[in-house]
């Protein structure tokens, strides 16, 4: 099965049932080879990406998954060059053919915005105080064209229209500390559609505002995606969010990816011991027959001093001496990939929750 | 509670008399008051400690204490310091500030022209300081660490450890007598032509704008490089494509501004007592050269004038800045919701 | 501080970078300046105990003007035939004794107020902080003269009157620190066990806020030698023929453009020191709060 592009602008607003086992053979859109990202400070480093590497499809929305410090954020910003000066980056990352790492700044800042966009978590903090929503808008809009002030401005108001805020001519002069939160995040999304860019990163987006608000800025995002035939990246640590709207899912652990599948494969097959735990709500195994909450349970690993092996095993309750190798993260069933030595059986994977905020 | 859910619809300029803004500069303006009052009583007080009187002070040490006796008649110095207080606040208040018990004349005369000069040498401090410290702070933001930021840093400190005198007579060294460019004394006024009038204010007003300038790059540097590294905005300003110096300009140092407003108007005062001691160096006839001669000659009523002018002068400048940082912080101009 | 998470959040540091502190500051940086402030103290103390230097008055107006290197005077002399070196050491010792004393007055007294201001809170809060906002609003060069004139010029009266005036500053910074510090837990905890008010200020206040209060004295002894220059210097600070080190730049100005000298030596010594304290200062909180 494939999926075109034609499928996906039929496949209307939410959850389509286009959704499709394995990607498809063209030429991807970026392709994630053996990332890594260090940070040092004071003689100290930080592995916090350790050879990720995954294939993203045009227009298609793919979710990376993961507990905080997982890397899934610092790996979207190295795309983007965006991390501090102690960050050092290696590996490959190419956008449409094109290597990001290790790009110059000057040549990476013509690409940002107009190729990949991001929207970040916060959006109280991530507008300007001190600016109006308009100029902020604007100046977006005229980074990438030469457009006058008042193409621009038409532009910009066309674009706070297109994210469905409310009207946005009177919202063009106003801060935004005088809008709520899910109006400042419609605003940062459309200061990320101003370059019309070609992927989307929306870095937990949705995490800081309710759940109402939630589902409508990821209904908006499923929207655009389809309207502007543009690849999304949703980062998050909602595994059912990905499940209600993404149509991949990679799902990280110490800064590697562990489990790659489409939404439909991954909730249907889960592999990984840790993508189980995420999901949750599956007695340990039949002697414990009254398990709590459903937490992960121990520690992440310390990233400054990763273990040899599997980084999940400490974790893990299949583990054993075999997981002090370190398992490949390969293509194991047909579009399904993960890297453990003990991959969950179907059987014992059954009933996870899918998400059902659609 | 109707002003500010009101204010976030409505265009600048309407009901800004009623805005939060405005109505947290007439908050500031009821403090300033007390404030003001409770210097002047201050300084009355520590007047009245002085120990020689003014009295014995004016005739000399051969009066006779019949004759320190009728002088103190005279000038009301027999009655007791919460009714002099009073009376002089009441003068106060409508501009009198009494009369110089050494020359007779009223004060007020007295501050005019010098309020002036002092006025002019704060004002030229103020801008030089202020004017090259925003471009050194943004050149050394820019490339935090890297030769420039090292450089100003290390200027910064050093200027921030020398002593406004010793800077001062650095400067006449250096420019009046090695090399006889600016005039090591004097005055010139405004009205003998504003080029040898500036040419006299130069090496004093560079001896009081040097240590500001110091102070207010290393502020603005710190604040520039926290607002660019730990703000998300900014990261959202990158993200968009645009270059760093509109990244810096345009985003981080329209933050940065709002704290330098603040550290600028609480400095203020600093400005002003730094003009005192330039002043008697340059024997310029402002303020600071006034309360001197006051201070030795024990005339109190011209000095306590001069320390409440002073005192007025640093209030205000506060005030001014609350005034400007409510006009441009929108936060604070439409209330917040 | 929690070492087990470090790991973690330096990467969450990475994904949102807050504030970054300015980096650790080598022990360099602090042993430098410690030990130029080291080296100034004792010249000014000890030197003229073991160093064979002439007293710092009552030289003969013979040897006047001496150029440095001068056999016996090693700065040369001033107008009135005295040891420049002999006068800046001498200087020094009451730069320094005045600059302890109101820093060390100003801690406590200062220090103290602003605990109990931040500790008690309420109306007592408001009424400390209103009647130090009168005094910190305020031009203090321009009162410290007044108060110094008023009083008399000596070491004790420019003492007391400085020491008023740096009141409000410790005052500020004692405040809030108390005021930060009743947030924690160990706070409320000690609250809850019983603890008399007195105790806790005693100990858990106290030793908390310190750091603050001695970085702050740091940066104040720059800031009360530069100003007990400025009144010597006006003449209404150490009486002459005592040596300060603002008298002698102000007897050196008189002469400047002949013997510059005289302006040169106790401006450099005056800066060196108030330099080393400021590096001292910054380079102190920069270690107490860069972690």
């Amino acid at each position: 099965m494939s999926l075109t592009d034609d499928d996906v602008l039929a496949a209307g607003p939410g959850p389509g049932p286009s959704r499709t086992g394995p990607a498809p053979d063209g030429e991807p859109l970026l392709e994630v080879q053996d990332l890594r990202v260090r940070f040092s400070r004071a003689g100290r480093h930080v592995h916090a990406v350790n050879g990720l590497s995954y294939r993203l499809e045009p227009g298609r929305m793919l979710a990376i998954i993961g507990e905080s410090g997982s890397g899934k954020s610092v790996s979207s910003r190295a795309l983007m060059g965006l991390l501090p000066s102690t960050a050092a980056v290696t590996g490959s990352a190419r956008f449409a053919g094109t290597e990001l790492v290790g790009m110059p700044e000057a040549q990476m800042r013509r690409r940002r915005g107009a190729d990949i966009a991001m929207v970040f978590q916060d959006p109280a903090r991530s507008l300007n105080p001190t600016m109006r929503i308009g100029t902020q808008v604007v100046e977006a809009v005229r980074a990438h064209s030469d457009m006058d002030r008042h193409a621009a401005r038409r532009r910009a108001v066309e674009l706070l229209s297109l994210v469905r805020l409310p009207v946005p001519e009177q919202r063009f002069a106003e801060y935004p500390h005088q809008l709520s939160g899910g109006m400042r995040q419609r605003v940062m999304i459309a200061i990320a559609l101003a370059g019309e860019p070609r992927l989307l990163i929306a870095d937990e987006a949705t995490t800081a505002l309710d759940v109402t608000t939630q589902a409508q800025i990821m209904e908006l995002l499923v929207e655009l995606q389809h309207r502007l035939g543009m690849a999304v990246i949703m980062i998050s640590h909602d595994l059912g969010l990905a499940a209600s709207y993404a149509q991949d899912v990679l799902v990280m652990y110490a800064g590697r990816g562990v489990e790659h599948a489409s939404a439909e494969t991954l909730f249907a097959h889960v592999r990984m011991p840790y993508t189980r735990a995420l999901l949750g709500a599956i007695p340990l195994l039949e002697r414990e027959s009254h398990a709590l909450l459903p937490v992960v349970p121990g520690q992440p690993p310390d990233l400054s001093a990763l273990p040899v092996g599997c980084p999940f095993a400490p974790r893990c309750e299949f583990a054993d001496e075999e997981c002090g190798e370190n398992p490949p993260f390969a293509e194991q069933e047909p579009g399904h990939r993960w890297a453990c030595w003990h991959p969950v059986p179907d059987a014992v994977a059954d009933p996870a929750p899918r998400g059902d905020r659609s | 509670m109707t002003a500010s859910v009101g204010a976030g619809r409505h265009r600048a300029g309407a009901g800004f008399l009623t805005s939060p803004g405005m109505r947290l500069v007439g908050k500031r303006l009821l403090l300033a008051v007390p404030i003001v009052l409770g210097v002047s009583i201050l300084t009355f007080w520590v007047l009245n400690l002085i120990p020689g009187s003014a009295a014995q002070q004016l005739l000399g040490p051969e009066a006779t204490p019949e004759q320190v006796r009728a002088l103190e008649l005279e000038l009301g110095l027999d009655r007791p310091a919460v009714l002099r207080y009073l009376d002089w606040l009441g003068g106060a208040v409508t501009g009198d500030l009494g009369q110089s018990l050494v020359s007779r004349q009223p004060v007020t005369d007295l501050l005019g022209e010098r309020l002036a000069v002092s006025g002019e040498l704060a004002a030229l401090a103020f801008l030089i300081s202020l004017g090259l410290a925003v471009p050194t702070a943004l050149l050394a933001a820019y490339r935090p660490n890297r030769l420039f930021d090292r450089l100003s840093m290390v200027v910064s400190i050093t200027g921030l450890s020398v002593a406004n005198y010793v800077l001062a007579l650095l400067l006449v060294l250096i420019f009046a007598v090695q090399m006889a460019v600016f005039p090591a004394i004097g005055f010139v006024p405004l009205s003998q032509g504003p080029g040898a009038n500036l040419q006299s204010m130069a090496l004093p007003a560079v001896a009081i704008a040097f240590p500001l300038y110091c102070f207010y790059t290393r502020f603005l540097r710190g604040d520039l490089v926290d607002q660019l590294q730990g703000e998300d905005y900014v990261t959202t300003a990158r993200a968009k494509g645009i270059g760093p110096w509109q990244v810096l300009v345009r985003h981080a140092f329209r933050n940065s501004a709002f704290g330098l407003i603040t550290v600028v108007g609480l400095n203020l005062g600093t400005l002003i007592g730094g003009t005192v001691i330039v002043e008697q160096i340059f024997a310029l006839p402002g303020m600071g050269q006034l309360m001197l001669q006051a201070i030795n000659t024990r005339d109190f009523v011209v000095v306590q004038a001069c320390v409440v002018v002073f005192a007025v002068a640093a209030v205000l400048a506060n005030l001014l800045a609350d005034l400007l940082y409510a006009v441009l912080d929108p936060r604070i101009r439409y209330g917040s919701r | 501080m929690a070492v087990v998470d470090a790991g973690p959040a330096l990467v969450e540091h990475a994904e949102t970078p807050t504030a970054r502190t300015r980096g650790r500051v080598g022990s360099l940086g602090l042993v430098l300046p410690a030990a130029v402030v080291a080296l100034i103290a004792l010249a000014c103390f000890v030197g003229p105990l073991v160093l064979p230097v002439p007293p710092p008055i009552g030289g003969s107006v013979l040897e006047s003007y001496l150029p440095a290197f001068s056999p016996g005077h090693l700065l040369g002399t001033d107008p009135n035939g005295n040891d420049i070196l002999s006068r800046i050491l001498s200087g020094g010792r009451s730069s320094l004794i005045v600059a302890v004393a109101v820093n060390l007055l100003g801690l406590l007294v200062g220090g103290t107020l602003g605990a109990l201001s931040g500790f008690v809170g309420g109306v007592a809060d408001t009424v400390i902080m209103r009647v130090l906002d009168v005094l910190i609003a305020f031009p203090s060069l321009v009162l410290t003269l007044a108060v110094a004139q008023s009083l008399g010029p000596s070491q004790t009266n420019t003492i007391l009157a400085l020491a008023f005036f740096s009141i409000p500053a410790f005052a500020r910074i004692s405040r809030a620190a108390t005021l930060r510090l009743r947030e924690l837990p160990f706070m409320a905890s000690a609250v809850l066990c019983g603890t008399p008010g007195w105790r806790i200020l005693l100990r858990h206040v106290a030793p908390n806020i310190a750091p603050q209060l001695i970085t702050f004295g740091m940066l104040g002894m720059g800031i009360v030698i530069v100003i007990e220059g400025a009144l010597s210097f006006l003449g209404l600070g150490i009486p002459p023929p005592a040596p300060s080190w603002g008298n002698m730049i102000s007897q050196g100005q008189q002469s400047i453009s002949a013997t510059p000298m005289l302006v040169v030596w106790p401006s450099a010594v005056l800066f060196v020191t108030v330099l080393a304290f400021n590096l001292l200062g910054e380079n102190l909180r920069a270690r107490w709060s860069g972690r």
